[in-house]
């Protein structure tokens, strides 16, 4: 960073435009009758939800931003279209290691799509049975995309696993174990460690520790604020737990019914909410 | 004081009310035209009961509490001015550590990491290089009163007091240009109170600007070059600390 300059700020690796996600039927219509306006997203004559709508963030490298709401309100949904899990409605989604930007990835075949998901983007869901197959070993699933991605050496591949599991404090003599066997809070550090795999420039954390025991759960939590700190990566973190977004975002935006409704600082999401909705919200988790 | 000096941080006609939209829509007006600069090297410490605003304004100021009106001008280290009321949250956070510092009374919920890594990581984030963030760390920490045995054990075994010196350590390593301090030897007993003013009070040899608020009387004297008085959310007196100090009620220095 220039020293002498600033308030120049990071450039974003991940841009998200306009992103919209209808499931049924979609007429531009809709958008009006669905909302926090109106109070639901679901659009009472064509009975299409619309989950997410005119969603727009950037993100650099070395932040996280938090998207915040209650259940239903559209944040899987955001990030399930940027990873590709779900295909967009609408929108312009461009990371910066892919092209350089220049390439909306919405727009890609599907096989360009899983590449990306092997090379430069990471998902860890809540439930770790859709990021990790259960019945395979944690070295198995680790060493999975990095055979995607091309790793041929046996040897090798074990040593990355094993370096990766020693990075998220999973015991190297449970490597040959299968993740089924495993607790929940092992499971999402093997879903880290799997994640992490190829170096990707993007993580996407889905809820990573609703459903642990409060204790697990800051153990995982306290395990990826560290990678926060040490990998220069872009993260976005969906959470409805305030505890989780205070500890590793910087900046979120809050969702109700399918639509941003507020963007702040963590902080001032925090200390000084503005929506009516934002502010419910952060009374409800000091309560 | 050099009043030719260029201000770093220039407030004018600042207010700040919350609108409370689950409680019947009420807006609170917790700030009304505050306006007041501030030098490089200056110590200003603010006064006024409780519920005067004093900690608003310093959260107004690092914008964890969002401007209602008014603006605040803040000299970069470039010679560039910036309204910190205007600045996308990008901005603020790229201004925030090394041009401006908050430190408050408590140490914010930290990963498992030991108290010499988490100061010396403060320096590290704030341009030093890891060697001298590390002899730096651990010369606040001696100074502090932290003994060496405590410098590798997690911070959340650590008592009150003890907490509140380490994040004053970590605040105080390589100084952003304008510190806000919001109480933070509240906790401490006098011995390490007393040092802890000390590694303050260097800060405005070292050119650093500092708005802080302290609920004892001692710690204004010692430190504050100037001081300004506050009551219902505005400014009712600023002046050198000499002149203002003498009328101090003990209600101002309240908690």
């Amino acid at each position: 960073m220039n020293h002498d300059d600033l308030l120049s700020v990071p450039s974003p690796v991940v841009s998200v435009n306009g992103l919209g996600k209808v499931f049924g039927t979609f007429d531009p219509s809709m958008i009006e009758r669905t909302g926090p306006t109106t109070g639901t997203a679901r659009d009472a004559f064509s009975g299409s939800i619309v989950a997410a709508w005119d969603v727009n963030f950037e993100v650099a490298a070395g932040e996280a931003l938090g998207i915040v709401g209650e259940s239903g309100s559209g944040k899987s949904t955001v990030l399930r279209c940027i990873a590709g899990d779900q295909p967009a409605t609408t929108g312009d989604v461009r990371f910066t290691c892919h092209e350089e930007g220049t390439v909306n990835v919405l727009r890609l075949d599907p096989a360009t799509r899983r590449r990306l998901r092997i090379d430069k983007l990471s998902v860890v869901y809540q439930d770790p049975a859709e990021g990790l197959a259960l019945g395979v070993t944690a070295g198995g699933n680790i060493a999975d995309p990095l055979t995607a991605a091309g790793w041929r050496n046996f040897g090798r591949i074990r040593s990355r696993a094993a370096e990766l599991l020693e990075r998220t404090e999973v015991p190297l003599d449970r490597m040959d174990d299968i993740v089924r066997n495993f607790s929940g809070g092992m499971r999402q550090r093997v879903q880290i460690a799997r994640a992490l795999a190829n170096n990707p420039a993007i993580v996407l954390l889905d809820e990573p520790t609703t459903g642990l025991d409060a204790s697990v759960a800051s153990g995982v939590l306290d395990l990826v604020r560290r990678l926060l700190e040490e990998l220069d990566l872009a993260v976005v973190v969906v959470s409805h737990d305030f505890s989780v977004i205070e500890m590793l975002t910087q900046r979120c935006i809050v969702m109700q019914h399918g639509r941003v409704v507020e963007e702040a600082l963590t902080d001032q999401l925090l200390e000084d909410p503005q929506h009516s909705y934002s502010q419910k919200l952060v009374a409800a988790a000091r309560a | 004081m050099d009043t030719t000096l260029q201000p770093i941080l220039e407030a004018s006609g600042l207010a700040k009310s919350f609108t409370l939209h689950n409680i019947d829509g009420r807006t609170v007006s917790a700030l009304h035209d505050i306006s007041f600069a501030v030098q490089p090297g200056e110590h200003v410490t603010l006064a006024g009961s409780s519920g005067a605003g004093k900690s608003t304004l310093l959260r107004v100021l690092y914008r964890t509490y969002r401007v209602s009106t008014g603006s605040i001008k803040f000299h970069l280290r470039s010679g560039r001015v910036v309204d910190i009321a205007q600045l996308t949250d990008v901005e603020i956070l790229a201004l925030r550590g090394r041009e401006i510092g908050y430190v408050s009374q408590f140490l914010a919920a930290q990963p498992r990491r030991s108290v010499l890594d988490l100061v010396s990581r403060a320096g590290v984030s704030r341009g030093m290089s890891r060697t001298d963030a590390r002899e730096m760390a651990a010369l606040s920490l001696r100074r502090l009163n932290i003994t060496e045995a405590l410098w590798d054990v997690h911070t959340a075994v650590l008592s009150g007091g003890e907490k509140q010196r380490v994040n004053i350590a970590a605040g105080l390593i390589s100084p952003p240009r304008l510190l806000l301090l919001d109480e933070p030897v509240s906790a401490l007993d006098p011995e390490n109170r007393a040092r802890a003013i000390d590694l303050i009070a260097d800060l405005a040899d070292a050119g650093v600007a500092v708005l802080a608020v302290f609920h004892d009387l001692d710690a204004i004297s010692r430190l504050a070059t100037r001081v300004i008085r506050m009551a219902h959310g505005r400014i009712i007196d600023d002046g050198p600390a000499a002149e203002v100090l003498p009328f101090l009620q003990p209600s101002d220095v309240q908690p």
